[in-house]
């Protein structure tokens, strides 16, 4: 975006402007974008999810505001703005007033981080990833602060399960995340995505890959395993089913939300809405890609930038369109998949929840650590690092040697998943079994 | 940053930081409000090692790690705290922590 | 440009001193914890203007993620009725008061003016980054690393079995009618007057059976 405006203002119009104001402008300009961009996103998204989660089910969905209820959107929030404002009577005013506020506003300042396209990224933080779930877990606090500023037992109940949930799977998230960094050698989302470019095996591992932009982490069984757990945990995380305990109408009331009414219900169905977006996006960016796609690296070597002043801005814009392209592509696949999860599941239990992430994801995330370390190891080090043993393969970047981490990865993967899901399981059939084989300590059973 | 701000206004802002966390450690009653100012002594510490790191040595990382290695104590050190405060109302029906003065048997 | 940096320190440091004093007078304890979340987020901005881009982030997500949501949890968890505060609040504070007043203004203040600090004056300095900051861990400080992370799985284990309810006084399941009889007989002494309707032909009539004797009921079940 620098280039681009730098090139306008400078060689094409002449003018002779200082740095900064270039530097403004771009960020004007980016900044503008975001806050256009991302509410319509979300207005986009609540309909596309009624629209697929009526279908699951069986009928058809919000249809007669607009052509085909494309207005609906609109129409929702003309209700959540005009419906009247009700604050219970011993509820703390200030505390209820910040709640949402408190909730809303860290979501948004997770747009900083993502990368659009090549070189568009708002800012390039070198602690981007971990920048990105430490400003997501500040909204626990508001959830919190909902909780207990309705005066209501039941909202505050509701609040403490969210904020338990929510914060036990933070741990495998971002567990599973750290693969990412310890491939890329950076934690700025940019340079992640930036390791993915290839054919099926990153250029990063093997540089004779030809760039076709395909070289996604999720094709190595490290990132695949890595891909599932956080996917599961962003469920948790954005509160989706079937790990929507918080928000259960059968179960208890509308839990932390339930005493708003008005602005303040939308701003924290904006923020569930907008943090579920983000994780797509997240997910979209660290394990497929997120900007990569055939034609976006050729299209890059052929635009403006600071090693190639021979470039054509045009190629500029046009891989910038075709990388954002690709990015939303993954993302609403993400939402799809999310959304038909919801159609699909029931929800689980709480104990059931808090089970399945301590017992099982956590553990899983750990022994993928473990296995992304061996595929490091057995790709990138030599006699150097005392791995002398590997020399056989050839030398580092060498087809042979991705092939053995491949599989030395897939066995440890495959294992652990399997011995996990035999530990934590929980059918009787199956626990009589094990307990005959000896996995199982002898307990008591649980009732249901 | 260190053109601008001298180095003794930060360290005069960690330690006011300091006293008032103090203040609050010594003269609140309730367990969790003395957690909440040693918190901010803590705090308070670790703006002083990250303002040393940055004005007096910024080529090595030492001040950045024992900065760290603050926060983590801190952060384990609320958590066990906590978990007492928890344990002290479930028996004594209160967190006053004048009241919890005699040893049980 | 430095007038623009002192000024950004100055509402830093006012937002950092402001919040912490709001926490020690505060006295709702809700409202305290509140405010040291702003008292945290004012001291990651410092560390932004200190250029310490990865503790910044660090303390959002440990203190304000973690060590806030523990003490609002623990608020929430040890609420009473009455207000515990209320007479001893203030009981030591003059004194108290008087001692942080004299150690910032007679012990800290003079040490840092009267110091002459060795300021490193490279314009440029080294940026201590998640590499540095690895390679460190790695190397130099390796093993109070390992001990930190022992002392916290230690912290983590004892934090769980301190504030771990007694397991045998839970009910797991629903008690069937002859448990919860015998539940209720040792609880109170004399039994209640009407346990079951012996007579269910006429449980529909409004005239009311006379009670049964404690015998014939405890014969019943």
């Amino acid at each position: 975006m620098y280039d681009v405006v730098d090139f306008l203002l400078n060689t094409q119009l002449g003018l002779n402007s200082p740095d900064w104001v270039v530097m403004l402008i771009s960020h004007l300009i980016v900044v503008g974008m975001l806050f256009v961009v991302a509410p319509l996103q979300v207005l986009f998204l609540t309909y596309y999810e009624r629209r697929a989660i009526a279908r699951m089910q069986d009928r058809v969905g919000p249809n007669r505001v607009g052509y085909e209820g494309l207005l609906q959107p609109i129409a929702d929030g003309v209700k959540m703005f005009t419906k009247e404002d009700i604050v219970p009577e011993s509820a703390d005013k200030r505390v209820h007033l910040l709640a949402p506020i408190v909730t809303a506003a860290p979501v948004m300042y997770m747009f900083a981080v993502l990368p659009w396209g090549p070189n568009m990224i708002a800012v390039d933080l070198p602690t981007g990833l971990l920048f990105f779930f430490a400003i997501s877990s500040i909204s626990t606090v508001g959830l919190l602060m909902a909780g207990w500023a309705s005066n209501n037992k039941f909202a505050l109940l509701g609040a403490m399960r969210a904020v338990a949930q929510v914060v036990s799977y933070e741990i495998p998230a971002l567990l599973s995340l750290l693969f990412a960094v310890m491939f890329a050698g950076s934690m700025s989302l940019m340079a992640i995505v930036e390791a993915q470019g290839g054919l099926f095996i990153s250029t990063t591992d093997v540089p004779s890959v030809p760039d076709l932009g395909l070289g996604w982490f999720v094709f190595t069984p490290v990132g695949f395993l890595a891909f599932v757990c956080f996917f599961i945990a962003a469920l948790a995380e954005g509160e989706r089913t079937p790990f929507d305990i918080p928000e259960a109408d059968s179960e208890i009331v509308a839990g932390y939300m339930t005493e708003y009414s008005g602005m303040k219900f939308a701003l924290f169905y904006l923020a569930q809405y907008i943090l579920n977006f983000l994780l797509c996006a997240i997910t979209a960016t660290i394990f497929f890609g997120g900007w990569q796609g055939p034609g976006v690296a050729w299209l890059v070597n052929q635009s403006l930038s600071a090693d190639n002043p021979a470039g054509n801005p045009v190629y500029n814009v046009l891989a910038g369109m075709l990388g954002t392209f690709y990015l939303l592509a993954k993302t609403y696949t993400f939402f799809f998949v999310m959304v038909a999860l919801r159609g699909a599941f029931p929800r689980l239990r709480i104990d059931q929840l808090m089970n399945f992430g301590w017992k099982f994801l956590i553990p899983l995330t750990m022994i993928n650590i473990l296995s992304a370390a061996l595929w490091l190891a057995i790709t990138r080090w030599g006699t150097a690092q005392g791995f002398s043993i590997i020399e056989f393969a050839g030398e580092p970047g060498n087809l042979v040697r991705w092939v053995i981490a491949f599989a030395v990865t897939l066995v440890i993967n495959v294992a652990a998943y399997w011995f996990l899901a035999r530990l934590n399981v929980q059918d009787h059939v199956a626990r009589q079994a094990a307990l005959a084989a000896g996995w199982l300590a002898v307990s008591p059973p649980r009732s249901a | 940053m260190i053109s601008a701000v001298p180095l003794a206004w930060v360290l005069m802002l960690a330690s006011g930081l300091f006293c008032i966390g103090l203040f609050g450690a010594l003269s609140r009653r309730h367990a969790v409000s003395m957690l909440m100012g040693i918190e901010l002594m803590l705090n308070a510490v670790n703006i002083n090692l990250v303002a040393f790191w940055r004005y007096t040595q910024p080529d090595e990382v030492d001040g950045m790690i024992f900065a760290l290695f603050v926060i983590v104590v801190a952060a384990a050190e609320a958590a066990v705290g906590l978990a007492m405060a928890i344990a002290i109302y479930r028996t004594w029906q209160t967190v006053n922590v004048d009241s919890v003065d005699s040893l049980r048997g | 440009m430095d007038l623009v940096v002192q000024i950004m320190f100055g509402v830093t440091g006012l937002l950092i001193l402001g919040a912490a004093f709001m926490v020690v007078s505060v006295r709702n304890i809700i409202h305290a914890a509140l405010w040291l979340i702003a008292c945290f987020f004012g001291i990651a901005m410092l560390y932004l203007l200190l250029q310490a881009e990865f503790l910044a982030v660090v303390q959002v997500l440990l203190y304000i993620g973690a060590v806030a949501v523990l003490v609002l949890f623990a608020v929430m968890l040890t609420r009473q009725i009455d207000d515990p505060e209320e007479p001893v609040l203030f009981q030591r504070w003059r004194s108290t008061l008087l001692i942080a007043a004299i150690l910032f203004s007679a012990v800290l203040v003079p040490t840092i003016y009267n110091h002459n600090w060795l300021i490193f004056t490279d314009p440029q300095p080294a940026f201590a980054g998640p590499r540095e900051l690895g390679f460190a861990f790695m190397n130099a400080y390796l093993l109070p690393f390992q001990i930190a992370a022992v002392l916290l799985l230690a912290a983590l284990v004892g934090a769980i079995i301190i504030a771990m309810e007694d397991q045998e006084q839970r009910r797991t399941r629903v008690l069937t009618l002859a448990e919860e009889i015998a539940l209720r007989r040792e609880q109170e002494p004399s039994p209640p007057t009407r346990l079951a309707n012996p007579h269910p032909a006429s449980s529909m009539s409004s005239n009311p059976t006379p009670p049964p004797t404690p015998e014939q009921a405890g014969e019943g079940t």
